[in-house]
């Protein structure tokens, strides 16, 4: 192709765009739609794909004794966790610290534990593993002694998160397909109206002897162009909304889950929501142009 | 130039337009392909420009076998033909200038070749002070040459045009007919489907004669009329 050919290309997608403002800004309309839809998925499984690589990487278990263990035999307890050599590290939680936290959560509702002391509450260890893979073996191994009332593993919702959040993957995955296929569907149809708009001047190109392809090409450039846009303004619009989700929920999110879940910073995910909104708005503008207008170039 | 052997074409419906046709046209030559509605002038004007694919038999149009052509090479056979219709068929958005250097830029030549040959296609056909008007705010006759300089302005080796006047008044024909017969004088070779009898009466061209897909009659110097009672029924 020649460059005042490319230079033809683009300036008649540009005009096209500009003379079909309507048809155009029904398309733009439907991209961003199906952009934040699909954003709003992306963002979910980013979010969750980032907390279980943390949560993962900590391999964490908490061994509580019974409540009513003396300190001797939290000793033992002790003693077996600081014989086990797959244990790197382990630190004990006293009663004390124990009712410090529970008074931590309840904070503004202290007088819910009015009459209770520290008592009640287990001595636990939080152990860290050399290799997480061991984690079911030494639960397994402690819930079996008499003096530990219940092994925690977070290992284990961890495992809840990730096989849930696999699952959104794939539904997800699912849903954005079907989406792009409804939005290529729409953006096809009403690039159609255009193209039917102008079939009698695409039937006189093809009798003077022009190429598909120079005939397409305009098409094409009209639909990257309002794929982009689209982009450009779904992006903007996502990007308000997941601050406004952050600044409203993000510190609710950690203190909930205890520190477990914290949402992503929107510079984190931007770069991301950049490429694949960019990227599938100018695929579904081009793919949309090419379905439109392949009943018309059969001349 | 233009050689139909054994040409038979039949359409998907069951319609036969044309049976077994045998044509040839030399370089140079000027023929009218006469015949009523049906009898397959427009079908073979089409074969020939590759709307249409025969049934059987193979066309050749310059230098390329038609019938057995590819997709991707047709827009290459249309640039060596010029095409003329009844409706025109110009931008309505462009002008007269913009119409004409169109049918270049298509082929990408370059702009110093385009500034060239359109204003002397324009010239050729008398529009050269019309060069900037929109083609409805042409007459019809004026429009037709508009069209006429879009299918010369490539210079091509063949020029063919359907019912080229069937939407103009008998005076303005005569215009449209005599710029055909000057494009032919300068070596063109011009087919004109046509059912217009003075014209082709008058002009004592070769005659191509098809009645109900079948060649009728293939005459040097002819004329419209002959025993045929269904041409002049149309005429």
């Amino acid at each position: 192709m020649k460059i005042r050919t490319a230079k033809y290309i683009v300036k008649e997608g540009i005009l096209n765009v500009y003379k079909n403002k309507l048809m155009s800004l029904a398309s733009i309309g439907i991209i961003i739609a199906s952009l934040l839809l699909f954003g709003i998925f992306l963002l979910i499984v980013l979010n969750l794909d980032h907390n279980t690589r943390a949560l993962e990487s900590i391999p964490q278990l908490e061994v509580f004794c019974n409540y009513n263990l003396d300190e001797t035999l939290v000793g033992d307890v002790e003693q077996a966790i600081r014989e086990d050599e797959r244990i790197s590290e382990y630190r004990m939680v006293t009663k004390k610290e124990a009712f410090n936290k529970l008074k931590e959560k309840f904070e503004g509702n202290e007088d819910i534990l009015e009459g209770y002391d520290e008592s009640f509450l287990p001595v636990s260890f939080i152990i860290k593993l050399k290799d997480p893979r061991d984690s079911n073996e030494i639960k397994e191994k402690f819930e079996n002694m008499s003096k530990v009332e219940s092994v925690e593993c977070p290992q284990r919702s961890i495992e809840l998160i990730s096989k849930a959040s696999s699952w959104i993957k794939v539904i997800s995955g699912i849903l954005i397909a079907i989406l792009l296929v409804i939005s290529i569907f729409i953006i096809s149809n009403t690039i159609k109206l255009t193209v039917f708009a102008r079939r009698k001047e695409i039937s006189i190109m093809k009798y003077i002897g022009a190429t598909d392809w120079f005939i397409r090409w305009p098409f094409i450039v009209e639909g990257v162009i309002i794929g982009i846009i689209g982009a450009v303004v779904a992006l903007i619009l996502s990007g308000y909304g997941y601050r406004a989700l952050e600044l409203r929920l993000g510190n609710d999110i950690v203190s909930v889950s205890m520190g477990f879940f914290e949402m992503l910073k929107f510079r984190d995910v931007v770069l991301v929501l950049v490429l694949f909104y960019s990227f599938l708005g100018a695929v579904v503008g081009a793919i949309g142009s090419v379905v439109a207008l392949r009943k018309h170039l059969r001349v | 130039m233009v050689e139909f052997r054994n040409v038979t074409k039949r359409y998907s419906n069951g319609t036969v337009a044309l049976k077994n046709i045998n044509l040839k046209i030399d370089k140079g030559e000027f023929v009218f392909v006469i015949g009523p509605s049906g009898s397959g002038k427009s079908t073979l004007l089409k074969l020939i420009m590759k709307e249409e694919t025969p049934t059987e038999g193979d066309v050749f149009v310059n230098g390329y076998e038609v019938s057995a052509m590819d997709m991707y090479d047709v827009p290459y056979l249309r640039r060596s033909l010029g095409i003329v219709f009844q409706d025109f068929r110009l931008l309505p958005n462009k002008t007269v200038y913009e119409n004409v250097a169109f049918a270049m830029q298509i082929t990408e030549a370059l702009p110093k070749e385009i500034r060239r040959q359109v204003p002397m296609a324009l010239a050729l056909v008398g529009l050269s002070k019309k060069a900037n008007a929109y083609p409805a705010q042409l007459s019809g006759g004026e429009q037709q040459r508009v069209a006429l300089a879009r299918a010369l302005v490539n210079n091509p080796p063949l020029l063919i045009a359907d019912e080229p006047t069937g939407n103009l008044d008998p005076e303005t024909s005569m215009e449209i007919m005599r710029l055909l017969c000057e494009i032919n004088h300068r070596g063109t070779t011009v087919i004109v489907a046509t059912h217009e009898k003075s014209i082709v009466d008058m002009l004592k061209k070769r005659v191509v004669a098809l009645d109900k897909g079948v060649l009728a009659r293939d005459q040097q110097k002819g004329i419209y009329t002959n025993e045929d009672k269904n041409s002049q029924i149309y005429s």
